[in-house]
């Protein structure tokens, strides 16, 4: 199984956490007891390999602001290894589009991955639906500002569910095209974690497990 | 629901609560970032500001935020971490700046060299680098250790391990005999040494319920228990108390080193086979971040740059310095380091850790245990040439921890000696590990028959090895380029002992009653500057004991409760893992610590009568 961590990003209040919760639960707002003091959420899709046409898992763990993008308050931590991120605006809201497009500088900064994923969306798109005078961001700006960028597009609604699941779906697809690529260039790198170093797991101490042969 | 044993939280205690009986569970507060649209002002109103982004402060925000506290947490800098950031090379010039612009309180006497190979034009870029202002290691047996594992804050955290502690003895370093195996299998300690070696790490695996053992030394200093009571040598002695113990000088008293020994065995082997844990990309840094965040999503308030001025405690009205206030329910809890001017509370700090901080152009992997990237080396009193009578203890942090780029290392030196002379014996530290490095890193030209080597870009090398140069002389010639060189001087008010003692954290009484006019910090809570200490040990002390000055009591301490499965915990298979949360959790329950599960060895324990 592949993993890849996912950041959102956007102005406080675009419903960068619904989307999420609209992905990972299926449900919007309410009862979210059981997300609640997750470190982060993770939900795993299946892809088809173009080539072997098999199914391939891609498990995301995602990481919501938990509101630390107010005051641009974000940790570094935050960013850090982040292999692509959701970058969300509000189509009913004047200037979200062109705080998502800071949001894109710095990310492009933060993150120095070049292989790093950003798909814009638009949220909100329910409200427009129903009240078309809403909309304040068309599509075609969207379209060619994401178009200039480089980064994937969709609109989407967390409240109807509408595109959500084919957002993360395409995100997918491009991680695991990306890492095909980077297997192609240098073989038996895994996961893309370097060397020979060895990550110990907190909640797993030795001691305890009598099965464990040490040498 | 409420439980009748558990203490009502504050919000609990609140009389607004219980007119509005929720039937969500009580212990979960707000969550920012998923309640939504989130407040674009600074709240009006808050249960606590903390003020600064530290260790204490950090886990405090957290500790207070999952029990129910309506936390405002803030930092005068543009990045996390205060007096425990993990910095840049950049920001660390501009850290240096302020700091000789008397700007940050409790620091002093910053110098700063960088090498022109670092930056825009050079080989290496700033932002590769990870600075801990507080270098600090973690034992895999600590409070702060069960903290993270039931915050979950360690999943945001990635561990490795660090088994390697050299002891600088005549002009040299020795590895530490750490593990019992290596003890019995080191054939220069003779048998009689290595039994009274083992009956002394069996007492002090359990040294609290022998006082009868103790207790007349009490007041002695570890050296002279160890040789009078367990006929120890003074090579057995030093590394006891230096190495295992990691203690700052030879007259640390017998209770706190028989507690610091106890540490490092009790830690042996938890994780495996090494007793240390530190944090990638940066210690006491990241773990601040983590905390924050773990804070933020409990539904904190996070605010960089913002600058407390003054609170008046009639009021409760906090002022920052863009004009902003915040009216303060319950207290304000501040870092010295972020005091404002006409701060007349903050308690003297008046002990001194002098750090310089240098990164090598080496990688320094002789002094790293296979597959792990970062060592300890310690000089005991009187091992230097500048005669010092307080150890100097460095921490090496290699490439691996991804905190430098390849093919370069951190090298963090400390010392708790007081006044001028610490930077001399700093300094002397600095120039041994030079030349070790360089010695022990020219033995490792291969032996093979070619004289003359010859490096990528041309240059022939003469093997000096072959030749049957003295290595003295070869190292003159070579010097270890410096990269970057960090002198500088920090205040703290916990002397370097005893930081596990909660009484050491407990002086903000007396600054709450004080009202001193025109002071700027009336009834301000300060926390404590990090110590000289090497370890964390000294932070969920502290933090602590300001908890319970807020909250009335600590039973409640990171009593979370998490509903949700943890995804981290999993195996890859999608099975629980079947591990005991209470190995790591109570001390108490794991005295029989097997130091090593090496049987082939158990002739000798037979042998010994232990």
């Amino acid at each position: 199984m592949l993993q890849f961590k996912l950041v959102l990003l956007g102005d406080s209040s675009v419903g960068k956490s619904s989307i999420v919760h609209r992905f990972v639960k299926d449900t919007f707002d309410e009862l979210r007891e059981s997300t609640i003091g997750a470190a982060f959420l993770s939900q795993s899709i299946k892809i088809k390999d173009p080539n072997s046409e098999e199914d391939v898992v891609i498990k995301f763990e995602i990481w919501d602001t938990a509101g630390q993008e107010r005051y641009k308050s974000l940790a570094p931590m935050y960013y850090r290894n982040a292999n692509a991120a959701l970058v969300v605006y509000d189509v009913t809201e004047a200037d979200s589009l062109v705080k998502a497009q800071a949001w894109v500088n710095e990310l492009k900064q933060k993150v120095g991955d070049e292989n790093l994923v950003i798909h814009l969306v638009g949220n909100k798109v329910d409200l427009v639906e129903e009240e078309p005078s809403k909309r304040v961001i068309t599509v075609e700006e969207a379209t060619k500002y994401a178009a200039d960028e480089n980064l994937l597009f969709k609109e989407v609604s967390a409240k109807t569910g509408l595109n959500i699941k084919e957002v993360f779906q395409t995100i997918g697809e491009k991680l695991y095209e990306i890492k095909q690529v980077e297997l192609a260039k240098n073989p038996g790198n895994g996961n893309g974690i370097n060397g020979d170093q060895v990550n110990i797991n907190l909640p797993r101490p030795s001691t305890n497990d009598s099965t464990s042969c040490c040498s | 629901m409420l439980s009748p044993e558990r203490r009502p939280s504050m919000v609990e205690r609140r009389p607004s609560f219980f007119s509005f009986q929720q039937p969500t569970p009580l212990i979960v507060p707000h969550l920012a970032g998923i309640e939504d649209p989130l407040p674009e002002t600074t709240p009006e109103k808050v249960d606590v500001l903390i003020v600064g982004t530290g260790m204490v402060e950090s886990v405090l925000a957290a500790a207070l935020s999952w029990q129910g506290s309506n936390v405002l947490h803030v930092d005068s800098n543009d990045y996390y971490g205060d007096s425990s950031a993990t910095l840049t090379v950049e920001q660390i010039k501009r850290w240096v700046s302020q700091i000789n612009d008397n700007q940050i309180p409790c620091y002093k006497n910053a110098k700063l060299y960088v090498s022109n190979d670092i930056g825009p034009n050079g080989k290496y870029q700033s932002r590769t680098f990870g600075i801990d202002l507080s270098p600090k290691i973690m034992f895999a047996k600590s409070d702060l250790l069960s903290i993270l594992v039931k915050s979950r804050v360690y999943q945001y955290l990635e561990f490795q391990a660090l088994s390697t502690f050299h002891t600088f003895e005549n002009d040299s370093f020795e590895k530490l005999q750490n593990s019992r195996q290596e003890i019995f299998t080191n054939d220069t300690l003779p048998l009689m040494t290595k039994r009274n070696l083992m009956k002394f790490i069996k007492f002090v695996l359990d040294w609290e319920q022998q006082p009868e053992i103790w207790e007349p030394y009490k007041d002695k200093s570890l050296a002279e228990f160890l040789v009078d009571k367990f006929k120890l040598d003074k090579p057995q002695v030093f590394e006891l108390i230096f190495s295992i113990g990691l203690c700052y000088n030879i007259d640390t008293k017998v209770p706190e080193s028989l507690q610091r020994i106890r540490r490092y065995l009790i830690s042996f082997d938890v994780y495996g086979p090494f007793p240390v844990l530190y944090s990638k990309y940066g210690g006491a840094g990241e773990i601040s971040q983590g905390f924050c965040r773990s804070a933020a999503v409990a539904g904190a308030t996070y605010k960089l740059n913002e600058k407390l001025v003054t609170y008046n405690p009639e009021t409760k009205i906090a002022t920052f310095e863009d004009g902003s206030k915040v009216e303060v329910e319950e207290k304000v809890v501040m870092s010295p380091s972020q005091a404002p001017e006409y701060s007349y509370n903050m308690p003297e700090q008046k002990y001194e850790v002098h750090r310089l901080t240098c990164i090598v152009e080496k990688n320094c992997s002789e002094w790293f245990n296979n597959s792990e990237s970062a060592a300890v080396i310690v000089f005991p009193p009187n091992s230097l040439k500048s005669g010092n009578k307080e150890v100097v203890q460095a921490i090496i942090i290699g490439s691996g921890s991804e905190c430098c780029p390849d093919g370069t290392c951190i090298w963090y030196l400390s010392t708790t000696q007081q006044g001028p002379r610490a930077e001399m014996d700093l300094d002397a530290a600095l120039e041994a590990m030079e030349i070790s490095i360089i010695r022990e890193s020219s033995t490792k030209i291969p032996e093979d028959d070619n004289l003359v080597q010859v490096t990528q870009d041309g240059h022939s090398i003469v093997n000096s090895f072959k030749l049957g140069q003295s290595f003295k002389e070869y190292v003159t010639r070579e010097k270890v380029q410096l990269l970057a060189k960090l002198y500088y001087t920090q205040l703290t008010n916990t002397p370097p002992f005893n930081v596990v003692n909660p009484a050491l954290f407990d002086h903000s009484q007396e600054q709450i009653n004080k009202f001193i006019p025109n002071a700027s910090d009336n009834g301000v809570i300060y926390t404590a500057m990090p110590s000289g200490e090497i370890s964390y040990d000294e932070v969920v002390t502290a933090a602590k004991v300001i908890y319970e000055k807020i909250v009335g009591s600590d039973d409640d301490f990171f009593d979370v409760d998490f509903e949700d499965e943890d995804p981290m915990a999993m195996g890859n298979d999608g099975t629980a893992p079947t591990y005991d949360e209470n190995a790591i959790e109570d001390d108490d329950e794991d005295e029989d610590v097997d130091m090593n599960r090496d049987d082939d060895n158990n002739e000798f324990v037979g042998k010994m009568e232990i």
